[in-house]
């Protein structure tokens, strides 16, 4: 490693005027556009890579990565305060920030989400500095085989995070999986459920989906609950003294922190991966290690800082096979490849050598675009959280027309905003009938990765898939895999106990 | 408490429904082409998804007919089930109702044009549930979808049908 060019490229990055203004003016752009429903970091960067044109390279990177760092926490700010993620990479924040809301700690939520997608992101940012080549190398030997394994092993998380009901988390998951399989088959074109409706040909898309079940389902709940006078109206009369959290909360979140980062990192290195698997395997990784898997989904700091490390790890973990390989991991750095291409530069392993101070002025300002949406955060937090204070009544009926927006603006299609509809119907039946909706969301992201490699693999083994247990990765994968879902039924059987010994307390109490 | 008010006997009524759904699910898959030499069938994966969602449903069905069998209806600790009695539940009616105004507001949306669509839909939902300020009503309803249209179309360039409204964009580009 070269430490002189290193420190002399940051110097560059951080004291260059226009590469601070792109930085900043990108998180904060990422962090509203995360913050609607339906607008990821990738549309993000999609629209407003055409701004990015005529700047120097740098500035312009920093401009795409500061809308990927602040959409990534952007998407966390709408599961938060309405149950509904403003990205994928966000679906796991609100299994425990939207609880933490309606405890009326909405500010401390928001704090921590933005805290910890900071740390996590740092964390992606080192890892990428340092260990960039030798975590590129493990993550290119990953074939079919050990996609698919890596597939099964995010799946293993939905026992974790099923609730009460392991047989309703499976039940939710394969349903998931079920609906993956909408449209025409990826390897031969074949027709699947598509009825003879032709949108359904390219499968049913992910974002309505996730509005629907999650944003729909909640407000058909609300209007349900505000006419049998159950809705509790948050206020926002929690003091938000700091915008960060406390010493305390830090010192209760800082393992979540470290082993989300350290997730998100490495999975976001793996192409095909990203956020939105990385968190749920994180938040299932943290539960299952918990000394206190009951409270996991009730509204705790260790829920939000899990899954936000991990899904800004990404963004660190994403840039990884980018510039030392020349392959996007995600879809935002394929965008950030277009980029580099037009300003003529060609990432892969000889940027390590003939550009090398290219290089680490883009691991600069990744810290630079964590740093920018941490400031653009602490600005926002207690803006933020008064959003949860606006009258029920008015709130819901806002979030349903900016949701269904939401669900039109991926494809302009009015029949992606009737799939949001269909599944906002599902949700709230599913929730009537206490079947967890996460599961579906985790298969949704997982189902394509899971077929689709197992049909290569089968393809290539000739039907043999004993042949997988010549991948030492894909059976470690697959190890954990087992180990995670045996120690979540341990855990939940654990949790189970307790809530029943707590209501025959509860039941004897009165009686006494 | 009556048996057929608990979460056992909801679980029982959700394990039959879904079974008749896997069921037709399955006969589905059947139809699917068949490729010849294939290692996987395009119908594998979903036949596979629909075993395991048929498996697990049935252990559900079971765990609901023994703690029914097992339940003492006096006793305390018997978890009731959500209401969904369209009939004499007012939430459910209004639930219900918002269901139908989605519905509407999809077969709406090319017509009306969202920002219409989406200001009717609002309006009606807000005094639905209780909202009675009218004014507060009218400009919340109309400012939010407005501005929310002037967002993605201005900055965003993302094309949203206006409908009968369609002549804004012309004023709003002439601007």
């Amino acid at each position: 490693m070269n430490w002189s060019l290193l420190f002399q490229s940051y110097g560059s990055v951080f004291l260059d005027p226009q590469v601070l203004l792109m930085t900043l003016l990108g998180a904060a752009g990422g962090v509203l556009l995360g913050a609607i429903p339906g607008m990821t970091a990738t549309m993000g960067v999609a629209l407003l890579i055409p701004f990015s044109f005529g700047m120097d390279l740098i500035p312009s990177i920093g401009l795409l990565l500061g809308i990927y760092c602040g959409g990534m926490y952007g998407g966390s700010i709408s599961a938060i305060l309405i149950h509904a993620p403003g990205t994928p990479a966000a679906a796991a924040t609100l299994l425990d920030g939207y609880p933490m809301c309606q405890k009326g700690q909405a500010g401390k939520a928001l704090s921590i989400a933005m805290f910890s997608s900071f740390c996590g992101g740092i964390i992606g940012a080192l890892v990428m500095t340092f260990l960039s080549p030798l975590v590129a190398n493990v993550a290119m030997k990953f074939t079919s085989a050990e996609m698919l394994m890596l597939a099964v092993f995010g799946l293993s998380v939905i026992v974790a995070i099923s609730g009460q009901s392991i047989a309703k988390g499976l039940i939710s998951a394969f349903f998931g999986m079920l609906l993956c399989t909408v449209g025409l088959d990826p390897t031969y074109s074949a027709k699947r459920f598509t009825f003879g409706v032709k949108p359904l040909y390219s499968g049913l898309q992910f974002i309505p989906v996730l509005i629907g079940l999650f944003a729909v389902s909640e407000i058909i709940a609300g209007a349900e609950r505000i006419i049998n006078g159950e809705e509790k109206q948050e206020s926002s009369n929690e003091k938000i003294k700091e915008v960060l959290p406390d010493l305390k909360t830090i010192s209760q979140i800082w393992p979540q922190i470290i082993s989300g980062g350290l997730i998100g990192t490495f999975i976001g290195a793996i192409p095909g991966a990203g956020g939105d698997i990385a968190v749920f395997v994180s938040y299932g990784f943290n539960k299952s290690f918990s000394k206190h898997p009951e409270k996991w989904g009730t509204g705790i700091p260790q829920g939000v800082a899990s899954t936000e490390s991990a899904n800004n790890g990404c963004s660190g973990g994403a840039m990884i096979p980018l510039l030392s390989l020349g392959v996007p991991g995600d879809a935002v750095t394929a965008i950030i490849l277009g980029a580099f291409i037009m300003k003529g530069i060609q990432p892969g392993p000889t940027m390590y050598v003939d550009k090398l101070d290219t290089v680490y002025c883009v691991f600069a300002a990744l810290m630079l675009a964590n740093l920018a949406m941490l400031i653009v955060g602490c600005c926002g937090v207690r803006f933020f959280a008064k959003i949860v204070s606006v009258e029920k009544k008015i709130l819901y009926p806002i979030i349903l027309v900016i949701s269904l927006l939401g669900a039109f603006s991926i494809n302009k299609n009015v029949f992606d905003v009737g799939v949001c509809v269909v599944f906002g119907i599902v949700g709230w039946l599913m929730n009537k009938f206490e079947f967890p909706l996460s599961p579906i969301l985790l298969a949704l992201i997982l189902g394509p990765m899971c077929e689709q490699n197992f049909v290569r693999f089968m393809d290539l083994n000739n039907g043999n898939f004993g042949a997988i247990l010549g991948r030492p990765i894909a059976i470690g994968f697959f190890v954990v895999a087992v180990a995670v879902v045996l120690f979540s039924i341990w855990n939940q059987q654990k949790i189970n106990k307790r809530e029943a010994e707590a209501r025959k307390a509860a039941a004897q109490k009165p009686a006494e | 408490m009556k048996k057929t008010q608990t979460k056992a006997f909801a679980n029982l009524v959700a394990s039959v429904i879904l079974l008749v759904f896997e069921i037709w699910a399955y006969v589905q898959t059947l139809g699917f082409k068949v490729v010849k030499k294939a290692a996987v069938q395009p119908a594998t994966f979903p036949q596979v998804m629909c075993i395991g969602m048929m498996v697990f449903t049935i252990i559900l069905l079971v765990q609901s007919l023994i703690s029914l069998k097992k339940m003492d209806p006096d006793d305390p600790n018997i978890q009731p089930a959500a209401s969904i009695n369209v009939l004499k539940n007012k939430g459910v009616q209004a639930g219900l109702f918002v269901i139908v105004l989605c519905v509407l507001y999809v077969a709406l949306f090319k017509t009306l044009g969202y920002v219409l669509a989406s200001a009717i839909v609002a309006a009606i939902i807000m005094w639905l549930i209780g909202k009675r300020d009218v004014r507060q009503i009218l400009l919340v309803s109309v400012l939010v979808p407005l501005a929310m249209w002037l967002v993605f179309y201005k900055l965003l360039t993302v094309n949203i049908p206006m409908g009968i409204l369609e002549p804004l964009k012309d004023l709003i580009d002439m601007i």
